[in-house]
């Protein structure tokens, strides 16, 4: 009985498999195997991976670090110019704290992002191609230290993508990247 | 109860009647509270769709309805009253029907029943109000009450009240396997009926997570708790946030085995296929939910990588047993019935002009192609990167729940006015058109989202921003005229949903009632319902199955390959 409203009669367990459902179940099974592989692997070989080390942090604790940071920057027209390979950006209603930026290609920087109030996302893309975009969440409480090179220059510009209240929309900084 | 005749069908003295079309023996208990659930669902689907027409026209920022300030509190009260109480209304509706009325029993402890169904509408009206007197310190909480903003205490009320309600409603059904299995334990529980409880499952692990978020951020709004860790909310949020959507989804398949079966004559190719896949559901699916933390800190990487990826897709793999199964269902089952010649047959000959047939094939094609390779595609730890919090994210979830569950629930709320509240569809030519409007402009308004958030990055929960955004001379107006198109194609299907609602309600009052004396030839499949027993289903022909699913494969690795090009495109990030 194959009604799918009444009990299967006698042994179903042990009914054969038609042949073409057999083949799709082995299809799917060795599909769902490649793509864990994949990203699992992409984490050891690849290149764009939201991995780096996260700290505990009080919003008064990365106020320090950020005006420590902001006051050994240099400040020039175009942006903070940071003074090492660290940048600091601090995510507070309704603003990117540590933009405008000035970086170079070609140097890996680490971006600690933190919030300062509630959460915020982090939403990064060149202008000059909109669909290259990045998106990181970011916590109150918690700084994450995430590497980035960039390879071309131009202007980068950042959005907040996490709900953080009524001017969320006005919320925006820039990066701007220049040949090193 | 006689409320304008809704609940007063004919049974025997023992309170059961036969149905015609079904063949199911059921009792007044559970199709009065079928009813009952039904009905909720679609006073709160009414509710949403309204607030949908104001959200979709202020992103259609053209025409720029509304303010942000209101922008916001209309697209919560969207998000709750569609994806919670529309979908939970259903999903207790969909497990009565599973359990005691499949299995022909009543429904035990009714007052348990009527009193979840009190406390749920008590709980959603709370959140409506609560959401709707939004004032500053508080902000609209969307569906996710992010912590550390705030929302009206009545909000969090509303939800632990309603997640509460829903426990003690799905109690009765609980009680009505334990009495089936207790009486008889080696007799195997029907293939809806264990869909029904594999869901059931799924539902309590996220309704207690959901209780323990709640409950928390609650205390916490009232201050009896100083401080929340806004990780340990994300993480404790998303244990309901999305398992809610894997109710759905296990809800949705269970639908899908009914209605295919009871409109199209399908049968169940392998007993122990689907069930098995239903099994991979209970274990993994809901570890899922872990894909909303890929683009956080606070998680380790092996964490994230095994959650969001359901324990190496155990889950998705489910997913695509059932792709298979089902519509293998329907082509055996319409080939047993000498209703499909050649490849393809059995799908051309099948009863198109029945909205409850039509519904569940759109919701099954559509959730597949669209919903479930999204899905995946953007639960990948690293693509993530690039649609976290997008507006494709929302093009995701409209495919899964927008056209998945909403479209297979119009098919079941279809298939209850006609068969639970006896009545003939009023405006029959309304009611066949409705579901390929509705997914017609659902879907495209859906693609539309998904290319806005993928091409250009435009953000989700957001009243402007391709227009301008306020204080820079950037925007994000090339996507303008995408959004042009979904604006369209949101009021086609807002309009579709509207029509939904229009036949189901005037059928209900004013239709023809069924009498018994008529024919059941509008609804049951050709050749009648009952299929000859002794003939194996397994060894009819799937090759039209077959060859669509291939596509579907080539149609999600091809997304796969298209996704992880754009995101090695990037420039390099992470350790």
């Amino acid at each position: 009985m194959t009604s799918p409203l009444k009990p299967p009669d006698g042994n179903w367990w042990n009914q054969p498999i038609n042949r073409r459902e057999g083949i799709w179940l082995g299809l799917a099974g060795t599909w769902s195997v490649i793509i864990f592989g994949w990203m699992s692997g992409f984490t050891r070989f690849g290149d764009q991976n939201p991995i780096g080390e996260t700290y505990e942090v009080s919003a008064s604790e990365f106020q320090d670090k950020f005006s420590e940071y902001e006051d050994s920057a240099e400040e020039t027209d175009a942006g903070l110019v940071p003074p090492g390979d660290d940048v600091y950006i601090a995510g507070i209603r309704f603003s990117w704290q540590g933009t405008p930026v000035v970086l170079e290609t070609g140097r890996e920087y680490d971006f600690h992002l933190s919030s300062l109030d509630v959460q915020h996302g982090f939403s990064i893309r060149p202008e000059h191609a909109l669909s290259q975009q990045m998106n990181f969440q970011v916590l109150p409480g918690y700084e994450w230290v995430l590497p980035m090179e960039f390879d071309e220059p131009g202007e980068y510009h950042i959005i907040c993508n996490e709900f953080c209240g009524q001017g969320h929309r006005t919320m925006h900084g820039r990066i701007v990247v220049r040949d090193s | 109860m006689s409320t304008l005749g809704l609940f007063d069908n004919d049974y025997d003295e023992d309170g059961f009647r036969r149905c015609s079309v079904t063949g199911l023996n059921v009792h007044r208990t559970v199709e009065n509270l079928v009813k009952l659930f039904g009905l909720s669902a679609v006073v709160a689907m009414v509710i949403g769709g309204t607030f949908a027409f104001f959200v979709a026209m202020t992103r259609w920022e053209v025409i720029g309805l509304l303010e942000a300030q209101d922008y916001y509190v209309h697209l919560t009260l969207h998000a709750w009253n569609l994806l919670i109480f529309w979908m939970v209304f259903m999903e207790i509706a969909v497990l009565y029907v599973g359990g005691p009325m499949v299995l022909g029993r009543r429904l035990p402890l009714t007052a348990l029943a009527k009193t979840g169904w009190v406390t749920m509408v008590v709980g959603a009206v709370l959140v409506n109000l609560g959401v709707w007197m939004t004032a500053p310190p508080d902000t609209a909480p969307l569906l996710t009450a992010y912590v550390p903003l705030t929302a009206h205490p009545w909000f969090y009320a509303g939800a632990i009240l309603f997640i509460l309600g829903a426990i003690v409603a799905a109690i009765p059904f609980f009680v009505t396997l334990w009495r089936e299995k207790r009486g008889q334990p080696y007799k195997t529980l029907p293939l809806i009926a264990f869909g029904a409880f594999a869901t059931s499952i799924i539902a309590f692990e996220a309704l207690v997570g959901g209780l323990v978020t709640f409950v928390v951020a609650f205390l916490w709004r009232m201050e009896f708790i100083g401080w929340m860790d806004a990780a340990w909310y994300r993480h404790m949020y998303w244990t309901i946030g999305h398992s809610t959507q894997q109710i759905n989804l296990a809800a949705m398949v269970t639908v899908w085995y009914f209605l295919t079966h009871v409109v199209g004559g399908a049968e169940v190719v392998s007993e122990k296929v689907s069930r098995t896949a239903f099994i991979l559901y209970i274990f993994f699916i809901n570890l899922g939910a872990a894909h909303h933390i890929l683009s956080d800190p606070a998680v380790s990487t092996g964490w994230r990588i095994w959650n969001a990826s359901y324990a190496m897709y155990g889950a998705a793999f489910a997913s695509m047993i059932h792709a298979f199964a089902i519509p293998a269902g329907i082509e055996a089952g319409r080939r047993k019935r000498g209703l499909g010649g050649g490849l393809f047959g059995w799908l051309t000959s099948a009863p198109w002009n029945n909205p409850v047939f039509s519904a569940t094939v759109f919701s099954i094609v559509l959730f597949g192609f669209v919903g479930g390779i999204t899905g995946v595609v953007m639960g990948q730890l690293q693509v993530n990167m690039t649609w976290h919090n997008t507006f494709a994210t929302v093009g995701h979830f409209h495919a899964t729940v927008a056209l998945g569950t909403t479209l297979a629930f119009m098919g079941l709320v279809y298939f209850v006015v006609r068969t639970m509240f006896l009545r003939r569809f009023v405006f029959d030519r309304l009611a066949t058109l409705q579901p390929y409007l509705y997914a017609g402009g659902m879907g495209i308004a859906t693609l539309m989202m998904l290319y806005a958030g993928l091409l250009y990055g435009v953000p989700r929960r957001t009243a402007e921003v391709v227009e301008n955004i306020p204080g820079t001379e950037f925007n994000l107006a090339a996507a303008a005229p995408l959004f042009a198109i979904f604006g369209v194609f949101a009021v086609i299907a807002i309009l579709a949903g509207a029509a939904f609602v229009l036949v189901a309600v005037a059928s209900i009052l004013v239709g023809e009632r069924v009498d018994g004396t008529g024919s059941d030839a509008d609804i049951v499949p050709d050749g009648g319902a009952t299929v000859d027993e002794d003939d194996p289903v397994h060894a009819y022909e799937m090759r039209g199955t077959f060859l669509l699913c291939l596509l579907f494969l080539a149609v999600f690795v091809a997304s796969y390959v298209a996704n992880w090009y754009l995101l090695t495109e990037l420039w390099s990030v992470g350790l």
